[in-house]
């Protein structure tokens, strides 16, 4: 591997990270709190990237206005779902689950109706690029996703760390019933965690549509991945979400340039097996979710 | 002097009625009864990633029905039948062709099935078998000595990439190295094995192995700084499905490549005009040509008024809308319509032997001959011209129709030693 291939390889896994942690984290979030697996994610993902479709490809509005819009637009979705299909079920996790599956159904249907089959053309809002030695290139399509993705994961950091209702999620979270004594209200936290979480997979859709020509199935491949970070990183997990979503991106990022990328596919799958059988919890997972 | 004849306004809507549904049955040309219906079946992918080489297809046979209906449909034996479409989407798979064939024939009762081919061919294979049925695909690679009910009248991909390559190497003797990806696929491989076949008898040097990606892959970065890293001066992108062309190209236009582009198809080209740039584009090397181009209207091109067929097509879906094979289940439409009229029948095996009578036949683009039996085991296969068509200024354009047979004589042991060593031949396919 010449040096300016390793440095374009940094460069490819260090976005594919960023958008993956974005999912990635929504996801354990919706999870932790809510103890249900949101099968709907990645057409959550899907949404926002049509939102971007729909307000700037086709009615030209300004690419971060339509990003903002698909952020808040595909949050309200998560209230939506957790009020129509997940408070319903809460104390069935297994109803919860198939409830999604369905959502998943509905949200491509309506995609499908509303857009058609094939992948839709999205502009860079940019074809400014930074170049560095001998040819390595970084977009600032990609850089913008890379700057979201930090600015908004320290953002929701400092949240859950720092305020109130970022306590209250952390510990619904860990122990429903419990938070519940303490006066905390679950329904609040539910809808919290369910805005936050289906906004930051609408934002990771948002920002990268003009990368992956979206179409109603997209969201399929990118949900898979994100079961595996979970499992791996340890379902309940913000921080080894994160983490594995870092290591993830790279190891399929290299392995897909250096040999291919079925071969990535299957390390994937070797990694999320192996720390099942090692570390069934994951690599940050608390032993027993509360 | 009054008349006593007075008519009420009763009689006179019931009448009038009555004589509008006697001069609405008795118009000769556009009338049809119930049994004069000839039912064909489409039988391709209308959703998912494939969808882009089934549904404009689909679209383009409505303008050949309602063209050919108006002018007062095919002739069979002493009959007129009006031509009727009815889909069925496989959605790319198997076990959906299979479900399909079987409704299509059984409950439908068409007389004819045109599929994509590809990998769910596979599935309805059998059912042809069966209920004997003569199916066209647009992927020669499905031919084998079995599948004696099955035709490639059309296009028969992969072979007809060679003409984009042998055209470039003539152009462009400059270009000395070439980089190949394709999707891991029954679509990607054989039209690998042609490309490197293509390649090494043009004298272009292919760097690197040809790589082969998983077709759920989303983000083409890694592939195409993988290819670029071998600093090649001809990219190839094989027959990739259009979404993974367009985010290729544009990895291509991002990671700064300045070379030269070949692809088999460049579907729906003027959005990476958009995405990318006018100059970037230029040169751009593929195989389908839009049909409005002034060069379809040559003697030797079968295909009817091509230009007024794209008009038409863009009036009813948009320029947009338009695909590699917005015509080409249309033109097979021609040959079998053609074949029927002289079998006088629709009756599957005789519709096949008037379509193969003396071993020739009028494929789109010109004469052309029924072959294959040394790549594919069967002669079902209809080859003859095919156009290498060139992005200029933004528009598509036929460069030259260049001659399949005239390469394969020069340079068929290529193809075979490279559909060989990727098991593409005929008798290694499962």
């Amino acid at each position: 591997m010449t040096p300016e291939l390793f440095f374009q390889t940094v460069i490819n896994a260090t976005y594919a990270a960023s958008y993956m942690a974005l999912i990635a984290v929504g996801f354990v979030l919706i999870f932790g709190v809510m103890g249900v697996v949101n099968f709907a994610h990645g057409e959550l993902y899907m949404a926002g990237a049509y939102t971007v479709v729909a307000l700037y490809a086709d009615q030209g509005f300004p690419f971060f206005l339509a990003v903002a819009a698909g952020l808040v637009f595909v949050g309200v979705l998560g209230l939506l779902m957790e009020f129509a299909l997940f408070r319903p079920l809460r104390d069935n996790p297994l109803g919860g689950l198939i409830a999604s599956i369905g959502f998943l159904l509905i949200l491509q249907t309506i995609a499908v109706l509303g857009f058609g089959v094939r992948m839709e053309n999205v502009p860079p809002s940019t074809q400014d690029k930074i170049v560095f030695l001998n040819g390595v290139v970084l977009t600032y399509q990609r850089l913008y996703v890379i700057v979201a993705a930090i600015g908004l994961l320290t953002a929701l950091w400092l949240f859950l760390r720092k305020s109130k209702f970022g306590w209250a999620l952390r510990a619904c979270a860990q122990d429903r019933e419990a938070a519940a004594l303490q006066g905390m209200s679950i329904n609040n936290t539910a809808r919290l965690a369910m805005f936050i979480g289906a906004a930051l997979a609408g934002v990771a859709g948002a920002l990268t549509a003009p990368l992956v020509s979206p179409t109603p199935f997209m969201g399929h491949p990118v949900v898979v991945a994100a079961f595996i970070i979970i499992i791996v990183g340890g379902l309940g997990s913000l921080e080894g979400a994160v983490l594995v979503s870092i290591l993830y991106a790279f190891v399929h990022t290299f392995v897909t340039t250096l040999y291919d990328g079925t071969l990535a596919n299957i390390v994937g799958l070797l990694l999320m097996l192996a720390v099942l059988i090692v570390k069934p919890t994951g690599l940050f997972g608390a032993k027993e979710r509360a | 002097m009054t008349s006593k004849f007075t008519i009420s306004r009763r009689d006179f809507l019931s009448t009038t009625a009555a004589a509008t549904v006697m001069a609405g049955v008795s118009m000769p040309k556009i009338a049809f009864g119930a049994d004069d219906v000839v039912k064909i079946g489409f039988l391709a992918p209308l959703t998912g990633e494939v969808a882009a080489w089934g549904k404009p297809g689909l679209d383009g046979c409505q303008i050949w029905a309602d063209w050919v209906n108006a002018d007062g449909g095919v002739k069979i034996g002493d009959k007129a039948y009006k031509v009727e479409f009815v889909p069925y989407d496989d959605e790319y798979d198997p076990s959906k062709a299979r479900t399909g064939a079987v409704k299509l024939i059984k409950e439908v009762g068409v007389k004819f099935v045109m599929m994509l081919g590809g990998d769910p061919w596979p599935g309805a294979a059998p059912i042809a078998e069966k209920e004997q049925m003569l199916f066209s695909t647009l992927l020669p690679s499905d031919l084998s000595p079995e599948t004696t009910l099955l035709v490639a009248p059309c296009e028969v991909h992969p072979i007809y990439n060679v003409t984009g390559v042998e055209w470039l190497a003539e152009k462009k003797p400059e270009l000395k190295t070439a980089v190949i990806c394709a999707q891991d696929d029954s679509l990607g491989k054989p039209s690998v094995a042609t490309y490197l076949a293509a390649f090494e008898a043009a004298g272009i040097e292919v760097l690197g192995k040809p790589i082969f990606f998983d077709p759920a892959t989303t983000d083409f970065a890694p592939i195409m700084s993988k290819m670029l890293a071998l600093k090649p001066d001809i990219v190839c992108l094989d027959t990739c499905y259009a979404d993974y062309v367009h985010p290729l190209v544009e990895q291509a236009f991002q990671q700064g490549f300045k070379g030269q582009m070949i692809s088999c198809t460049a579907d729906f080209y003027q959005k990476m005009v958009e995405k990318t740039s006018k100059e970037f584009m230029e040169g751009f090397v593929f195989q389908f040509p839009d049909f409005d181009d002034p060069a379809l209207n040559a003697e030797h091109v079968n295909f009817r008024k091509p230009n007024d067929f794209y008009a038409e097509f863009v009036k009813r879906f948009g320029a947009g809308e338009w695909s590699a094979v917005s015509w080409e289940y249309a033109s097979i439409m021609d040959l079998w319509a053609d074949a029927a009229g002289r079998a006088g029948t629709t009756e599957p095996v005789k519709v096949l032997e008037a379509m193969q009578v003396g071993g020739t036949g009028k494929q789109a683009f010109g004469e052309a001959d029924w072959w294959g039996k040394e790549l594919f085991g069967i002669d079902n296969a209809l080859v003859g011209l095919w156009p290498v068509v060139k992005i200029t200024d933004g528009k598509a354009r036929i460069q030259e129709f260049k001659s399949i047979p005239a390469w394969w004589d020069k340079h068929k042991d290529l193809l075979i030693k490279h559909m060989t060593a990727l098991d593409q031949m005929y008798f290694q396919r499962g």
